[in-house]
């Protein structure tokens, strides 16, 4: 018996990195689970795919930047399961983002990262808002991120559009709160993926300021989504959890 | 299976209200319970409920505020069960409070107040460090309130009690991260129980302005707290939760 049997949940960005580590994490505690990805022609996307079919789920390609597009997910997701119990908003302009300083940082990369983290979280949360409330009752956990909880170098685009993950979830706990939707954010530190590899050297992450005394792994982060879209959770809204071995404090 | 099976977990406060709650739902989910209480009939009593249900559970007297008796509470449990997983830092002076002006405050009440829910916090934290330490693993639970995040009126003691209650956390999280020790908080709002009811008429409350339009229930926290104390938090430490259906946000 899984936390989540029985539930559908929508995980945009889903095909690889943390999002892939959700959408097996929630399938694994009953979910039926859409991984919603940008990109499912590739090779690690495709063999994504495959598994999560296996495990009763589906794919659906979006654009999270595109109303349109975010609107067709959730229809796909209803057409083929019925329902939205959970949304997981962690698409996001990370991959190959680079560490530059804020004067260097192009108009362009400024606008991609608001786009994908700030405005892609809006309009998910629009697309599936109709289903939830007809439902009156929902989850929507948003990606943060530690780096807009301290001072940091570099990546201005990226941190600012996940402190304005925290904005746009302090704004939908209290306008959805009266339909019984549940919003939460989580706010994961840095965590060994493919995507922070472009960053920088995980291996080489100075860790000495980090109690816990180590990297977080896509399963560190799992649990924190897990609890947030069952039940367990359904009085817990507005709230910003830092997931990172204690290095920022929230 | 349950979230906490074979687990070892001390609740201190756990004869009544909240404290209850977790015993009885920590004990569904497979832990061994430790009901510590200076009440300690109501304890037996919180006892005898787990075991009526199949569960496993110990009543241990204790003052908080006493070194003695915090450090015979983890002898006694480590005694009976082995070891020590989580610690919840329930006790707090709740029940019956004055809910009065700053300046109209006893300085007994002041003491009182900082006696059992800061300092019996950090005596409760030493005393089962030690069996942590060994096994380098622990979760520590501590219990805030959302009276702590907003300006509120009277009650001056308890609100600077609990902040305290977040600064300790905030310290032993950097402090014992080297151990493998996770040590964080709750912050429940209003919760409808009879240490609630010694203090307001929760009949008359008006939760108009709270998003998700009522007060608490003790249900609606023990999910966070079983959450917490699991391997699904291994990661998360120093970290504060509100659950208060949004009406303040961290």
């Amino acid at each position: 018996m899984g936390r989540l049997d029985g539930k559908v949940a929508i995980v945009t960005g889903g095909a690889k990195g943390l999002g892939k580590a959700f959408c097996f994490g929630l399938a694994k505690e009953g979910a039926k689970v859409v991984m919603a990805a940008h990109r499912l022609d590739t090779d690690e996307a495709k063999q994504a795919a495959k598994d999560i079919e296996a495990k009763g789920g589906m794919t659906v390609e979006v654009d999270v930047t595109n109303e349109e597009s975010t609107k067709l997910m959730a229809e796909k997701a209803v057409k083929k399961f019925g329902r939205i119990d959970s949304l997981v908003n962690n698409a996001a302009f990370y991959y190959g983002a680079g560490r530059k300083a804020f004067h260097e940082i192009s108009s362009e990369d400024w606008d991609k990262a608001l786009d994908v983290g700030a405005k892609g979280a809006w309009l998910c949360a629009r697309a599936v808002f109709p289903y939830m409330k007809e439902q009156n009752k929902g989850k929507i956990i948003n990606l943060s991120s530690d780096t807009a909880f301290a001072p940091t170098k570099g990546m201005i685009n990226y941190i600012t559009s996940k402190a304005a993950v925290v904005g746009i979830t302090r704004v939908l706990a209290g306008e959805l709160g009266k339909y019984n939707i549940c919003v939460n954010a989580v706010a994961p530190g840095y965590t060994d993926t493919p995507a922070s590899w472009t960053i920088g050297n995980v291996a080489k992450f100075d860790t000495s300021t980090t109690p816990l005394g180590r990297v977080g792994k896509p399963e560190d982060m799992v649990g924190a989504v897990v609890f947030f879209a069952s039940d367990e959770s359904d009085f817990i809204s507005g709230q910003t959890l830092i997931i990172d071995g204690g290095r920022r404090v929230h | 299976m349950g979230m906490l099976d074979n687990k070892v977990a001390i609740v201190t406060g756990g004869a009544n209200g909240l404290g209850k709650a977790y015993c009885l739902r920590m004990a569904q989910e497979g832990a061994n319970v430790v009901v510590a209480d200076i009440a300690d009939k109501e304890a037996q009593a919180v006892v005898s409920e787990i075991k009526a249900a199949g569960g496993t559970a110990l009543a241990i007297k204790a003052d908080v505020t006493s070194e003695e008796a915090t450090k015979n509470m983890a002898e006694e449990a480590v005694k009976a069960f082995g070891r020590i997983d989580v610690l919840v830092n329930n006790a707090g002076f709740y029940h019956g409070m004055s809910r009065k002006p700053f300046d109209e405050i006893s300085l007994a009440e002041w003491d009182k107040m900082m006696d059992v829910s800061a300092k019996g916090t950090w005596l409760c934290c030493r005393a089962v460090f030690p069996q942590m330490k060994k096994q380098n693993k622990g979760k520590i639970i501590n219990v805030s309130s959302e009276a702590c995040f907003a300006a509120t009126k009277g009650l001056i003691h308890y609100t600077a009690a609990k902040a305290a209650v977040i600064g300790i956390t905030r310290v032993l999280a950097g402090e014992l991260g080297q151990y493998n020790i996770c040590v964080n908080v709750v912050a429940p709002g209003v919760i409808d129980t009879p240490g609630t009811r010694s203090y307001i008429n929760m009949d008359k409350m008006d939760a108009s302005s709270v998003p998700m339009k009522r007060f608490g229930r003790p249900e609606d926290i023990v999910g966070a707290v079983v959450f917490l104390a699991s391997d699904d938090s291994d990661f998360i430490s120093g970290q504060t939760l509100l659950i208060d259906g949004a009406r303040r946000v961290n």
